[in-house]
């Protein structure tokens, strides 16, 4: 019927699917209500095509309906309803009921008046409906396609969409056939007054077949109702009736969730309540009439939506109504039949089942003081007084908890919070499931370890962490919850392009999985004598950085061997140790330069690394992995080097950073190597016979944090060796003493100028110079290196 | 129930009073009500806090929609703590005035600053509109 709808009013028609909706929208345009941006493109694709076979214009809507005879059937409706009202009520003054008239308030007050407390199950009433003529057209006033044709009212069947009672009712009243109520009036009714629904509430909208993947859940009250709403041709629609309220939760049931229930037992409201269970089917009935071909995929924003549109057309003409429907909670089931036990006596004299009605037991509630915030005070007084209820039901409600995680002392306090919160839940249970389902589902990594890295070092440092508290203090172990993520299997799709049978040739699509060539760039190698010398050098200093590149990820993956290694399975291990051995091997060569089978002439290519910063930390990295005689060599490379390294380091200043690594490796270093070690980085001449021209390069080392230092541990340790072992009068000792002995003068030669501080110093020079220097040089240097603490 | 420990899922904050940092310069304080998976928030009685100095001021505004995108950053308050401020409240007219006031200073250096640079022959865009881009 949306497309009858639409046509009506647009003129347009469209080829819609002849769902029957009984939708009370009065105008596009009027509908309050927020809408899909979906149903917005459907609405525009669907205005294109033309509903030929549109029954309201084309057929026999056109002829045999006469939706003026419905209309004016229903406005007599309107003035025969106060009065069987009347009989219930004993309410004398009654208007004309001017449902369809044209002024909202007028509508608000004839509204609260029309509804009675049973007026479902009122057989004066239902009887009057089917002997009721035709009612008096309205001028003007609403927008009479909500009482499109006859048919469409005959059509409604299952569930209703009515968040109003009345209005629904309304609606029956409107009804030109109408079967005598019996005793099953309730469901009937209930079945009856729910209209098949689209999943859109809005007039006009075609109904969204699949929803897209971002709307939430629908809540489903009734899960195993499975019977499709949206079939094209009438169904009688027959929920399963369970006495009880859908209410699985058991918890305080959401706003939203109670403001389906038409029923409102709440003050303001022109809708009295204890309604009985006949709104269990119906709000039933009303959920599964937004259920759409993909129950559970439907949004509660539209679940939402769609009692309220049907209360649109006439809320639309009464904001304030709509308001203080939206307004509504209604206790769960348990306490549903209790809290409406509760006002039977307080209402039980008819007249006080209107507006007025609920008063005795509202200022009962009103009495307890509510306390409100102070942003709540531009609430609307009817507003406020639901806020009131709500509180109140709250106190008389089962409480439970929200989805609150474990947050200590503030639990209770917040718990306190959750209990007078009259908002709370807003967000369903189901809703938050939906939402965590897509966060676990953004989660899912084949490989958790590159695609997570952080959260997973982070947490692993956090285990351990707490298994060594365990250790230590022995005490209550903290159940720390850890986070599953779901784990996929990796799979590997092999991209076939899309192939037609029997034709020629294959397509061209261009899509993620394959991607067009756009440009096509051929790589030109340049001749040699084109490159000015600053191209060659960028070219070389790129070259370094494309080798630093690769060498940095050798060294990633060699890094990761040992987690790789424990996650491995027995067989696969020694294969993952080759694997490792030879990146390693590549990380060398690439250091070093890597020139197989010919000797490494040139440190040239390990300076251009250590020229740049990132190679440099890169190296103290790799350091550890190589085998003694290869660091060695790097640690000499270095050496020799420094005064060079130090001065395009003064930018950077990340040399210190490998004087962990080596002194590391100074620990493993033979005396004779680290003999040669000294004398390198010192510069000391051969033979110590040799005259000593000035020294820059020891003057650059020493000026240097990191040339200090290393200095510093060299000597160090090579005193370590010295003394533990004093009895071997070895090559290596005389060497080493000669050195020292150079070493001593060099020092003693170089001015006191602007020393570096080193990171640290060891605490044996002082012993290790005692024995190169008498006493007074002894001091010098003391003062010199300021090798003793209290100098400084 | 834990949802989702270690992470940063809003599901535990719902029906909590947060403050909520906004990309342009807003701050929301509000009940958050529901979310989704792009963190679009919807904060229920928020308060919109003006912050001059050590004085703000609180404009009420009902039911906030948050597109996800627009937060900067946000954070639970607690509700004790929550009077526990040096920072003094005062009406809202009086807050505007003083934004107002901040807002004409700040815009007076600017240009100071400004035109040093363009007397010293430079010019740096201003960071507003580089933003759009």
């Amino acid at each position: 019927m949306l497309g009858k709808l639409r046509g009506r009013k647009n003129g347009i028609f469209t080829k819609s699917h002849n769902e029957d909706i009984t939708l009370i929208g009065k105008s596009l345009e009027d509908c309050p209500l927020d809408e899909d941006e979906d149903a917005f493109q459907g609405l525009g694709e669907e205005d294109e095509e033309i509903d030929q076979f549109n029954d309201d214009t084309f057929g026999s809507g056109a002829v045999d309906d006469d939706w003026q005879e419905a209309h004016e059937r229903l406005a007599e409706l309107e003035e025969k309803l106060p009065a069987a009202v009347n009989e219930q009520t004993g309410n004398g003054e009654r208007d004309e009921m001017d449902l369809l008239g044209d002024h909202e308030e007028n509508l608000a007050e004839s509204l609260s008046k029309m509804v009675i407390e049973n007026e479902l199950e009122d057989p004066a009433i239902m009887r009057a409906v089917q002997t009721r003529p035709v009612l008096q057209p309205q001028p003007g006033g609403l927008n009479s396609s909500i009482w499109d044709g006859s048919e469409v009212l005959r059509r409604i069947r299952g569930p209703l969409l009515a968040q109003e009672m009345p209005t629904v009712s309304v609606l029956e009243y409107a009804l030109p056939q109408r079967p005598p109520q019996g005793p099953e009036d309730d469901r009937d009714l209930s079945e009856r007054a729910l209209p098949r629904r689209s999943t859109s509430p809005i007039i006009g909208s075609p109904p969204v077949r699949a929803v897209p993947i971002g709307t939430p859940p629908k809540q489903m009250a009734v899960p195993s109702y499975n019977q499709q709403i949206l079939c094209p041709k009438p169904v009688h629609v027959r929920p399963p009736m369970p006495p009880r309220y859908p209410a699985p939760y058991g918890e305080r049931m959401s706003p939203n969730q109670l403001c389906n229930v038409p029923n409102s037992s709440l003050l303001g409201h022109p809708f009295p309540p204890s309604v009985p269970p006949v709104l269990s089917p119906l709000q039933r009935a009303q959920l599964l009439g937004g259920a759409q071909l993909q129950p559970g995929r439907m949004s509660p924003s539209q679940f939402a939506r769609v009692p309220g549109f049907v209360g649109s057309p006439l809320a639309a003409m009464n904001p304030k109504l709509l308001q203080g429907r939206v307004g509504q909670m209604l206790p769960p089931a348990p306490s549903f039949r209790a809290f409406f036990s509760a006002p039977p006596p307080a209402t039980p004299p008819p007249p006080q089942q209107h507006p007025p009605g609920p008063g005795p037991l509202v200022q009962n509630l009103r009495s307890q003081a509510p306390m409100f915030r102070a942003d709540t005070t531009h609430l609307h007084p009817q507003h406020r007084r639901l806020l009131h209820q709500r509180q109140q039901q709250n106190r008389n409600q089962h409480r439970n908890l929200n989805g609150a995680g474990d947050r200590g002392s503030h639990r209770n306090s917040h718990q306190d919070h959750l209990r007078k919160d009259p908002y709370a839940n807003l967000m369903l249970q189901r809703e938050k499931d939906w939402v965590s389902k897509i966060q676990m589902m953004q989660l899912q990594s084949t490989d958790p370890y590159l695609d997570d890295f952080y959260y997973q070092n982070y947490f692993e440092k956090l285990e351990k962490l707490s298994a060594a508290e365990e250790i230590q203090g022995d005490g209550p172990k903290k159940e720390r919850t850890k986070l599953i993520t779901p784990q996929v299997a990796k799979l590997e799709h092999a991209y076939k392009p899309v192939q037609f049978e029997g034709s020629l040739g294959k397509l061209t699509v261009s899509s993620v999985n394959n991607p067009r060539k756009m440009i096509d760039a051929v790589v030109t190698s340049r001749s040699e004598d084109d490159e000015t010398r600053e191209k060659q050098v960028r070219d070389k200093r790129r070259k370094t950085l494309v080798i630093i590149e690769k060498t940095y990820s050798l060294l990633l993956d060699v890094e990761d061997y040992e987690r790789r290694y424990l996650l491995s399975l027995e067989e696969d291990r020694p294969a993952l140790m080759d694997e490792r051995k030879h990146k390693i091997c590549s990380m060398y060569d690439n250091l070093r330069g890597k020139l197989p089978g010919q000797e490494r002439p040139s440190d040239d290519h390990f300076v251009q690394i250590m020229c740049i910063r990132k190679g440099k930390r890169m190296v103290a990295r790799i350091l550890p992995f190589l085998s003694t005689e290869q660091a060695a060599d790097i640690l000499m490379t270095t050496a020799r080097n420094l005064p060079f390294l130090i001065k395009k380091d003064a930018q950077d200043e990340v040399l210190p950073c490998l004087l962990s690594p080596f002194s590391h490796l100074l620990y493993h270093l033979p005396s004779v190597t680290v003999t040669s070690l000294l004398q390198q980085l010192m510069n000391l001449p051969q033979s110590a016979a040799a005259p000593a021209p000035s020294n820059p390069h020891l003057t650059t080392v020493l000026q240097n944090k990191f040339g200090l230092s290393l200095l510093l541990l060299v000597l160090s340790r090579g005193e370590d060796l010295q003394s533990s072992d004093p009895a071997a009068e070895s090559m290596e000792n005389n060497q080493w003493m000669q050195v020292m002995f150079m070493a001593t003068r060099e020092l003693l030669r170089i001015p006191q100028a602007a020393l570096a501080k080193p990171v640290s110093i060891p605490t044996n020079l002082v012993s290790l110079f005692s024995r190169y220097v008498d006493r007074q040089k002894l001091n010098l240097l003391e003062t010199k290196l300021q090798l003793v603490q209290g100098i400084r | 129930m834990n949802y989702m420990p270690g992470t940063a899922s809003l599901i535990e904050d719902i029906d909590k009073k947060h403050l909520v940092l906004l990309r342009d310069g807003r701050t929301l304080i509000g009940f958050l009500r529901s979310i989704d998976q792009f963190a679009n928030l919807v904060l229920h009685q928020t308060v919109e806090r003006i912050h001059v100095g050590k004085k703000y001021g609180d404009i009420p505004r009902g039911i906030f929609v948050v597109r996800g995108e627009n937060v900067v950053l946000l954070g639970e308050i607690d509700l004790e703590k929550e009077s526990d401020t040096p920072l003094q409240q005062v009406s809202i007219e009086e807050i505007l005035e003083e934004q107002r006031v901040e807002q004409q200073t700040k815009l007076e250096n600017e240009k100071i600053k400004v035109q040093a640079l363009k007397d010293r022959g430079l010019s740096i865009p201003r960071a507003d509109t580089l933003d759009e881009y």
